[in-house]
């Protein structure tokens, strides 16, 4: 069941994304243009032409990342919590199901979001001459490391970039499941639901905050501070770059199942649709 | 073994009581009238044994299971407002429940979109209200279900459709599925009906055949009901 | 064949009153298989649990008679088919005198009443009877 609610996500959601990352690599194109010719005519109608063209590059690449999330977000809204709830909550699928096939999906749209941008910004730098010269400057700086440092910082460093890419995914997918739990929790009010979802959103954004600085506050006198400490003395530099990169996604994770603990809890028990 | 039963049940939107100890049951092969004014509490009653609210206390059971993923299956529910999704076509409407309920019978949603002239490459939301409503109602009722809920299902529609739909309702009669239908329109269903439960603030004030009523009482479920509920 | 229900009367009964009319008329004419009851519902527009009752009860009183696979009939007995159209006519003219009790007619102007009436529709009708 799983599989076939997937089925159906991505059909109603791609209807809205796939024309918008077809705007966006359309506007690439345009730009490549733009950079590779129109700003430096004398024509000032190329040259205000290349500049728009730049323009909607920028507003697209930000249009698209932006309207990923809002797609997502509003789909849960309306799908699940307007109107459409009453044929959705009442498939023979767990609420589990309905909550990880919005998640997944969203997942992959935003995986795919961030390939679209940079095949994008590929597209828009492609065969253009002072890309080219930045690109070979890279290069070089890239095999001046290699030549100079070991593998050892090869590898770590694609590790963190890696890492970093699961955090920012993680994060985004933490972010979803706080803007979903807002939502099912300000849904379970008989009015003003969205404004109690706004509401809910702060909150939990307060209280994660707060708790999030007071655990600070606590580690810093803890035990744990100390072992920490004692452990820096023993591991590299690197190491504890790592260390501080999963204990990071550890922490979205964990705070991304309290989030969707939440959601499910209010959706199976607190459930109040118009 | 009844096919939906309720025991003292329930439920309290914060202070707001909407049903109060409320137990009846409804058997297999029934087509029962859930009747009484608006805001008496039948949607609560409904939207409760679709499992969109949870009891405040008391029980409800569908085939003796509460109310979840494993009866959505065997229950076709129609709500009061248009829920079906507005961007999808008829086609597209169908395939989405042929792939969430083994007992949708697609050939008969076929026809009868055929037999009420509905394109089906339009987008529902391209439709009028009415057909909207048409289109949810097939999709609803083209199901092989053990229990229908209906909520107030020829509310909005000509009497034309109406009396399509009540056909529809008598023409899919299987002895081992139940019909709950929620409305005001008494005069309308009650030929169509077994029973009826009066229900009034929250309260379940009668349960009783059709033909019963009519022979004790020598008038109509409709004539009865506006005794009852004289304002 | 069209089908009309009033308030008062419990609708299995109006059933089984309209069925019988259907068998005297000839709309079910006698040995003649029987739509089913599903059909019969909807055509009715009744629900088909009532028309169900209604047979049971025309089959007690041996009205229509069935047979397990081939479905429902009408009885062949034209004795019982006339016996039936008598009781209804009995029906209708109980009603009618009930109502003309109400009137405050007395049952000889009653009768001439009727005989005045029949043979205003006599002269008209140019005397073509039954």
């Amino acid at each position: 069941m799983l599989r076939k609610l997937m089925k159906h996500e991505f059909r109603a959601t791609g209807r809205i994304m796939l024309p918008l990352f077809l705007i966006l690599l359309v506007t690439s194109v345009g730009a490549n243009f733009s950079t590779r010719g129109l700003l430096e005519t004398d024509n000032k109608f190329l040259d205000v032409l290349g500049v728009l063209l730049v323009m909607a590059f920028a507003i697209a690449i930000v249009g698209v990342c932006v309207m990923s999330m809002v797609v997502m977000v509003q789909r849960f809204y309306k799908n699940l919590l307007q109107d459409e709830g009453y044929v959705m909550m009442t498939l023979p699928v767990s609420v589990h199901q309905h909550i990880w096939s919005k998640l997944i999906v969203s997942a992959v749209w935003f995986a795919l979001t961030l390939v679209v941008v940079c095949l994008a910004c590929f597209i828009m730098a492609f065969d253009v001459g002072f890309v080219h010269q930045i690109a070979a400057g890279f290069r070089e700086l890239f095999q001046e490391i290699c030549r100079n440092l070991s593998a050892y910082y090869a590898i770590n460093g694609t590790a963190v970039i890696v890492e970093f890419l699961v955090m920012c995914f993680v994060g985004c997918c933490a972010m979803c499941l706080q803007f979903y739990a807002a939502l099912a929790i300000g849904h379970s009010r008989p009015n003003h639901k969205m404004a109690w979802s706004v509401l809910s959103f702060f909150a939990i954004q307060f209280i994660m905050q707060f708790l999030g600085g007071m655990g600070i506050v606590l580690l810093d006198e803890s035990w744990f501070h100390h072992l920490l400490l004692g452990w820096t003395d023993n591991i590299s530099g690197m190491a504890s770059v790592h260390l501080g990169m999963v204990a990071m996604i550890l922490g979205e994770v964990v705070v991304g199942a309290i989030f969707y603990v939440l959601t499910t809890w209010f959706l199976k028990k607190r459930l109040n649709l118009e | 073994m009844a096919v939906l039963e309720c025991k003292n049940l329930t439920k309290q939107y914060g202070h707001v009581t909407a049903l109060e100890d409320v137990s009846f049951s409804i058997e297999p092969g029934r087509i029962v009238g859930l009747l009484g004014p608006n805001g008496s509490g039948k949607t609560t009653l409904i939207k409760l044994a679709n499992g969109l609210l949870t009891p405040t206390s008391g029980e409800l059971t569908i085939c003796n299971a509460a109310p979840g993923k494993e009866t959505h299956a065997i229950v076709s529910y129609l709500p009061e407002r248009t829920s079906i999704p507005l961007w999808m076509t008829a086609t597209q409407l169908l395939d989405f429940y042929q792939d969430f309920y083994k007992d949708f019978r697609r050939d008969a949603a076929e026809e009868m979109l055929a037999h009420l002239n509905i394109p089906a490459k339009q987008r529902i939301k391209q439709m009028s209200k009415g057909t909207r409503e048409k289109v949810q109602l097939i999709v609803t009722m083209s199901r092989a279900a053990q229990l229908y809920l209906l909520d107030e299902p020829i509310g909005g529609v000509d009497p034309a459709t109406r009396d399509y739909i009540l056909s529809t309702i008598i023409g899919n009669y299987n002895p081992e599925a139940a019909v709950v239908i929620s409305t005001h329109l008494i005069s309308d269903v009650e030929k169509v009906l077994d029973e009826v439960i009066f229900i009034n603030q929250g309260h379940v004030v009668l349960q009783s055949s059709v033909d019963e009523i009519r022979e004790e009482k020598g008038m109509s479920v409709d004539a009865l009901f506006r005794e009852v509920f004289k304002c | 064949m069209k089908w009309y229900f009033s308030d008062s009367a419990p609708i299995y009964a109006q059933l089984i009153r309209q069925i019988k009319v259907g068998i005297v008329t000839g709309a079910f004419p006698p040995g003649e298989r029987l739509p089913s009851v599903r059909d019969l519902a909807t055509e009715a527009g009744v629900n088909p649990n009532t028309m169900q009752r209604a047979f049971a009860e025309l089959e007690r009183d041996g009205l229509v008679y069935s047979q397990r696979t081939a479905g429902r009939f009408v009885t062949e007995d034209r004795a019982m088919i006339e016996q039936t159209k008598k009781g209804l006519a009995e029906c209708h003219i109980k009603q009618f005198l009930e109502s003309m009790d109400q009137l405050g007619f007395q049952r000889d102007e009653v009768i001439s009443l009727l005989w005045q009436e029949t043979g205003k529709e006599g002269i008209t009708d140019g005397g073509s009877g039954m």
